[in-house]
């Protein structure tokens, strides 16, 4: 459905794997991660990768 | 006409207006406050007085009733409710007072939970008795209450007594049966509105004030019998009306915005007497500033104040809007570099740096100095001596951590107390949906006229106006005074099913009431009498005031109403909606008996051209300027002075800016336009 | 930098946001505009950053840059034009909750579009499977009520009379709704006519320059505030007691929190996936908790605008509890899900400056709402209604009593406006003895209102929390007194929960129960977490709580070891 020049009435827009942000247009110009999903930012790509480095060495507890 | 003295008790001074009818003479001094006893400070200033008990009327603005609030020194309270509700006062709205502040510590009411008790009665909220009172129980609390021996007063407030105060009464008079010299507030009499919290609160805080007020009005009329004038004092109430002891001592939550109120009955008269129908009042002092409206010749009474944050005090009162910004407000840097002027203020001790008195911030009276708007050889008529060069060195500092230039940061300070000033007449403007634009600015208090013509270009209100005695005008107001009862009732009906009858009888008992309560107190002469009708649309929860041309309620009145209602909505927030259900909520009547007023004496006529006495050199925005300076006592009816320039006079100085030009009237106002 | 100007014209705007709010007060139908104050009202610039905002509802403040930043995604700059008023309240796309609905106005300054006048606002009836809005066993955001896309409700300054047509046809209570929706619109419109007038008097350009120094001095303020708390790396788990449509599943959430020097990160990985039921919170919501939680945590005099919120960084992993995906439920992310992510970010943060966060406080808004057909009028009744609750305790005092929850500043509505307004009377407004959790400083405590039935029929829907998970205490301080919603039918002696009475899958989130004349309801609202050993509580202050009954001689003698003499 296009209802305005920029096109953005569409139901699911792509989130950014990592922060969770609406990534509205140019989709296919959303930033590929290694793993092929789309982020919105390459600061994004790398806190995940150094986030899930982190996490796989020490357990979090509360 | 009645030979009448003003007096208004401030924090730190006690201002005399006195008015003799026979010279036509108005008289102003000063001396300072006696704060542990009130009374002597008044003594004192009356030994000015060549014979007291030539005095008709001696009319006391007082801040009793304020400072036992603020300071908690009130009697201990029982509060009375209904079963189940005892925790009102303590729950309040579950509102905080400011964001984002952990620190923040919910403010406790006016009387202990050990002390609130509650009854076994239920109105529904039409009215109808669900659960009778039981008269038993209420016999035995009272009982436990007079044992218990450290009750000084007790508050009754019921649910949903605002439409029926039956139970609230009978609750009144058992409590009154067996502890006949306690005080006892009920709700109804305070404040016949719906909404407990508000209710309550307001009830507490009547029956918290009553035996420290009582004591200290018998205090004070034995000292004034003694010099033979007891009989002939008033106090001032918070809706601006005069009372007698006995009147006011009776409901002291009256009395909680007392001596400001003197300044807006001045600006009352004022405006009758110059037809200038819209006045925004600015009266600011040391440590704080107060704003109000007098719009087509009438103040604006409000009924939602609180002496703190979570006390309200429902009662009717003028609409004055106060803060704590004044010439003693201090200049600051804050953590991002930012020039900030109070809250913190220099006060009267040790004051300003120019006061010389060991005061070593920035102040905005010191930024005055720095700019030549005051004059320091000039400060209260001379009187007092300021110490220019401690005025910059103290701005001399802001300057410094802010890398400017002393005047510049001295011209900076002012404008941020403006804008200070601004964020007031805003909330009484503004706030209310009045356009500046239909104003004129009424500057009193020390340091008013210094700012007003500033103020009048930030706020865009296009005139201004300096009165007479600018530094006593609270108490010149208090010699204009009238005595003043408010009463309101919730009396809620639709457009849909109006019941005419009912409203016609409910207007005519409260009009009545009203009378009453003035010819009880011996307020016999020129009875007026205003009604008007609070109104919403069904569903709204806040009312429009309309007033209301009698007690009767017809056809035609009430066709009126309506119409009025939907103009009044569309005029104050632009919109209306036509054809839907309005609900009145509540009646309100003032009953007023007019005092004779002074005659004001009239300047004669001058040439137009007043002479200046000298010259100084003034900074504005743009930059210094070499400007007359003028003396008002110079000026005569008629006279004319262009900007830039400077009005010298004993309580004040008015600074002109270039674009702006003054008229004195034939009283000796200063009319200011841009 | 011109700070005299800023000055200046941060308090004038703040004013006029003042203004708009006291208009819609004025105007509104709802009890929740008009005695709760659940809206608040704001300026944004052309990138949708909120240049000020008024202190009304706090979920508002931190969310409103995300929502007029998505509004302008759909609808371009180009396409706005002078008189046009949009609206919005779709929880994907930058919203809040359903209930929440967003308007905005454009202001024009000679002829040129400089910026924005936004008002927030939660009505209280939107459509959906339960009267009121908070359908507590939604499934799917469908069963919410009417979602809204950005629309120009009026354009060029006429009504479009077909976006007022489809909202109205769509609510139960289209009179109330159509007064608040014009209320909301006096406010924008308040809101645009006195910012034109400040472009006017300073000019375009000034205003500009002056609004970008003032972000940037807010993020300046924020950024010191920051960088004077230590650096470090932060944890927290928290738990949700069930969102009303898995029996007995908890659902996590988890707060890492990374300050190094004027940064903040703040990232929810590890939370739960988003639930079946309506407790999920949106990513506007995830957004406007974290800058809660940090703007609680700083100095609050900050002037509050975009600029404080550039330093905080949210990572809020997409179809998790924390930014929900289309089509799952999300009405109660926003009042529930909130405080209690603020609460663990809170919670994280204890270990880094222990002086400046409370114990876990009541974090619930109770959301009791019911709507039915008056018995009087014959007219559709709806009420979304909030209670509140005790707050924890803190390193320098007892936590208080009765406050609105940490993510809210709304007013609880006053017993003789609720029965003149709805079919309900209130038995009770009673504080729960012992509900604050004992310490060294006690938590705030909750209360009960109990009411009685009086319309021959009102449907009742839920989203509460707090009825299984207590406030955590802090330091050694005692978990707070939980929640609890009992009914007790008409000729019965015994209360129920909704589960017992009703089969309800949860006792705190449920919809559709209907409550018959005569029937009894009792809120019970939580009370908050205590702080540091209750063994080092004064024992004057003890004995002051028991003599004023906020605890029972048994909790004295359990919790603090005090006895007095019989």
């Amino acid at each position: 459905m296009k209802f305005s020049q920029n096109g953005l009435y569409i139901e699911s827009y792509t989130k950014c794997t990592n922060c969770g942000v609406l990534i509205y247009d140019k989709i296919d110009q959303a930033v590929k991660g290694p793993d092929n999903a789309s982020y919105c930012s390459s600061w994004c790509i790398d806190w995940k990768k150094d986030r899930d480095a982190r996490r796989s060495k020490v357990k979090v507890t509360s | 006409m009645q030979n009448i003295i003003g007096i208004d008790i401030g924090g730190t001074f006690t201002d005399f207006v006195s008015y003799d009818p026979k010279t036509g003479e108005i008289h102003n001094w000063k001396n300072l406050t006696t704060p542990a006893e009130p009374i002597d400070g008044v003594l004192e200033g009356l030994e000015r007085v060549e014979d007291v008990k030539k005095l008709d009327k001696l009319r006391l603005g007082t801040t009793i009733a304020t400072n036992a609030l603020l300071t908690r020194r009130g009697a201990k309270v029982a509060y009375v409710t209904t079963s189940g509700f005892r925790d009102v006062p303590f729950i309040q709205r579950g509102d905080r007072r400011s964001h984002y502040d952990i620190t923040w510590i919910k403010t406790k009411p006016l009387v202990a939970r050990r002390n609130c008790h509650e009854v076994s009665e239920r109105l529904s909220a039409k009215g109808e008795v669900v659960e009778a009172l039981d008269e038993a129980a209420v016999r035995a609390l009272a009982q436990k209450i007079k044992a218990q021996g450290d009750i000084e007063a007790i508050a009754i407030c019921t649910l949903f007594s605002y439409i029926d105060p039956a139970h609230e009464m009978r609750v009144r008079d058992i409590f009154a049966e067996v502890l006949p010299d306690t005080p006892i507030s009920i709700s109804y009499d305070v404040l016949p509105k719906w909404k407990e919290y508000d209710r309550a609160s307001t009830t507490i805080a009547d029956a918290y004030l009553k035996p420290i007020v009582s004591d200290n009005f018998r205090r004070m009329q034995k000292r004034l019998d003694g010099i033979g004038i007891g009989g002939k004092v008033g106090v001032i109430k918070s809706n601006g009306g005069e009372a007698t002891l006995d009147g006011a001592a009776a409901a002291p939550v009256q009395m909680t915005l007392s001596g400001p109120t003197g300044a807006v009955v001045a600006t009352r008269a004022l405006s009758r007497l110059t037809g200038i129908n819209n006045i925004v009042t600015f009266d600011m002092g040391g440590t704080s500033t107060d704003c109000s409206t007098v719009v087509d010749g009438m103040e604006h009474v409000t009924t939602s104040f609180e002496i703190e944050w979570g006390i309200p005090i429902q009662v009717p009162m003028i609409d004055i809007h106060t803060i704590g910004a004044g010439g003693g407000s201090i200049a600051w840097i804050d953590k991002g570099g930012m020039l900030r002027v109070g809250p913190q203020s220099a006060g009267a001790a040790p004051g300003p740096a120019c006061y010389g008195r060991g005061g070593e911030n920035a102040t905005v009276t010191d930024a005055n100095v720095v700019l030549g708007r005051i004059n320091p050889d000039y400060f209260l008529g001379g009187k007092m001596k300021l110490d220019a060069a401690a005025a910059h060195r103290a701005v001399g500092k802001v300057a410094k951590a802010l890398n400017i230039e002393p005047d510049a940061a001295a011209y900076a300070m002012v404008q941020i107390a403006n804008n200070n000033m601004l964020g007031a007449l805003r909330a009484v403007l503004l706030q209310r949906g009045l356009d500046p634009r239909d104003f004129t600015l009424l500057a009193s208090g020390g340091a008013g006229p210094v700012h007003v013509c500033d103020l009048m270009e930030i706020a865009g209100i296009p005139k201004g106006l300096v009165p007479n005695y600018p530094g006593q005008f609270s108490a010149f107001g208090f010699i204009m005074t009238d005595a003043r009862v408010d009463r309101h009732r919730t009396v809620q009906q639709t457009s849909k099913y109006f019941d005419a009858t009912r409203a016609t009888a409910a207007m005519t008992e409260l009009a009545n009431s009203a009378v009453a309560e003035l010819t009880q107190y011996g307020y016999t002469q020129g009875i007026e009498v205003y009604r008007s009708i609070e109104a919403r649309y069904l569903g709204q929860n806040h009312e429009l005031e309309l007033s209301f041309p009698g007690n009767e309620f017809n056809d035609e009145t009430i066709a009126d109403l309506w119409e009025r209602f939907h103009a009044e909505h569309e005029a104050r927030f632009g919109f209306a909606i036509p054809g839907e259900t309005i609900e009145t909520v509540n009646l309100k009547v003032v009953a007023i008996s007019v005092s004779e007023k002074p005659e004001m004496k009239t300047l004669a006529k001058g040439s137009g051209k007043p002479e200046p006495r000298g010259t100084r050199r003034v900074r504005y925005e743009e930059g210094w300027h070499e400007v007359p300076v003028f003396n008002r006592e110079d000026f005569k009816d008629g006279d004319k002075v262009q900007g830039p320039a400077v009005v010298e006079e004993n309580a004040s100085v008015t600074i002109l800016r270039p674009e702006q030009n003054l008229v004195v009237d034939r009283f000796g106002n200063l009319l200011i336009a841009s | 930098m011109d700070f005299v100007t800023m000055n200046i014209l941060e308090s004038t705007m703040v004013s006029i946001c003042r203004e708009m709010g006291i208009v819609l007060m004025k105007t509104s139908y709802s009890t929740i505009f008009n005695e709760a104050l659940d809206f608040t009202c704001g300026l944004a610039d052309l990138n949708g950053d909120m240049i000020a905002v008024a202190d009304y509802c706090p979920s508002q403040i931190g969310g409103m840059p995300l929502l007029v930043r998505s509004c302008l995604k759909e609808i371009p700059l180009s396409e706005i034009e002078e008189g046009d008023v949009i609206l919005h309240n779709d929880p994907y796309r930058g919203g809040l909750h359903t209930p929440e609905h967003t308007f905005f106005k454009p202001i024009f300054a000679d002829g040129e579009l400089m910026g924005f006048a936004v008002a927030i606002g939660h009505i209280a009836e939107v459509g959906g499977m339960a009267p009121g809005g908070f359908c507590g066993e939604a499934t799917e955001i469908f069963h919410e009520g009417l979602r809204i896309p950005p629309v120009k409700i009026k354009k060029r300054g006429k009504d479009n009379i077909e976006v007022w047509k489809l909202l109205l046809a769509n609510v139960r209570t289209p009179r109330v709704n159509y007064g608040d929706l014009r209320a909301l619109i006096a406010a924008v419109d308040l809101g645009e006519k006195q910012m034109a007038g400040i472009f006017q008097k300073y000019g375009r350009q000034k205003v500009q320059d002056t609004v970008r120094d003032l972000l940037l001095y807010s993020e300046r303020r924020m950024r010191a505030e920051l960088e004077a708390l230590p650096d470090g790396r932060f944890n927290f788990i928290d738990h949700i007691e069930s969102d009303g449509i898995e029996e007995d599943r908890k659902h996590t959430i988890e707060v890492e929190v990374t300050k190094k020097g004027g940064d903040i990160i703040v990232d929810y990985t590890g939370s739960s996936p988003q639930a079946a039921g309506p407790i999920n919170a949106t990513l506007g919501v995830a957004t406007s908790a974290a800058y809660n939680a940090v703007l609680h945590m700083t100095d609050p005099s900050i002037p509050r605008n975009s600029g404080c919120f550039r330093p905080i960084r949210i990572v809020a992993p997409p179809g998790t509890i924390v930014n929900v995906d289309f089509p799952a439920p999300e009405v109660g992310g926003n009042t529930e899900t909130h405080p209690r992510i603020v609460g663990a970010i809170m919670g994280a943060m204890a270990k880094a400056v222990p002086n400046r966060i409370m114990a876990a406080e009541g974090a619930t808004h109770c959301n009791f709402v019911f709507g039915g057909v008056d018995a009087d009028t014959g007219e559709f009744f709806a009420c979304y209604d909030l209670e509140a609750v005790g707050w924890g305790g803190r390193a320098f005092a007892d936590g208080n009593d009765a406050v609105d929850s940490i993510n809210g500043n709304c007013r609880i509505t006053p017993v003789e406006v609720y029965e003149t307004r709805f079919p309900w009377r209130i038995e009770s407004l009673a504080f729960n003895a012992d509900s604050g959790g004992a310490g060294e400083f006690r938590g705030g405590l909750g209360y009960t209102k109990q009411m009685l039935c009086l319309n021959k029929e009102i449907i009742c829907s839920q989203m509460t929390d707090r009825h299984l998970i207590a406030p955590w205490g802090l330091n050694g301080g005692g978990e707070g007194g939980t929640g609890a919603t009992l009914v007790q039918k008409s000729g019965e002696e015994k209360w129920k929960t909704m589960r017992e009475a009703y089969g309800k899958k949860s006792t705190s989130r449920y919809s559709n129960v209907s409550i018959r004349e005569g029937d009894r309801v009792k809120l019970v609202t939580p009370g908050g977490g205590g702080y540091g050993d209750p063994g080092k509580r004064p024992k004057e202050l003890v004995r002051d709580d028991l003599h004023e009954g906020y605890i029972s001689k048994d909790f004295a003698k359990r919790a603090y070891k005090y006895q007095e003499a019989e």
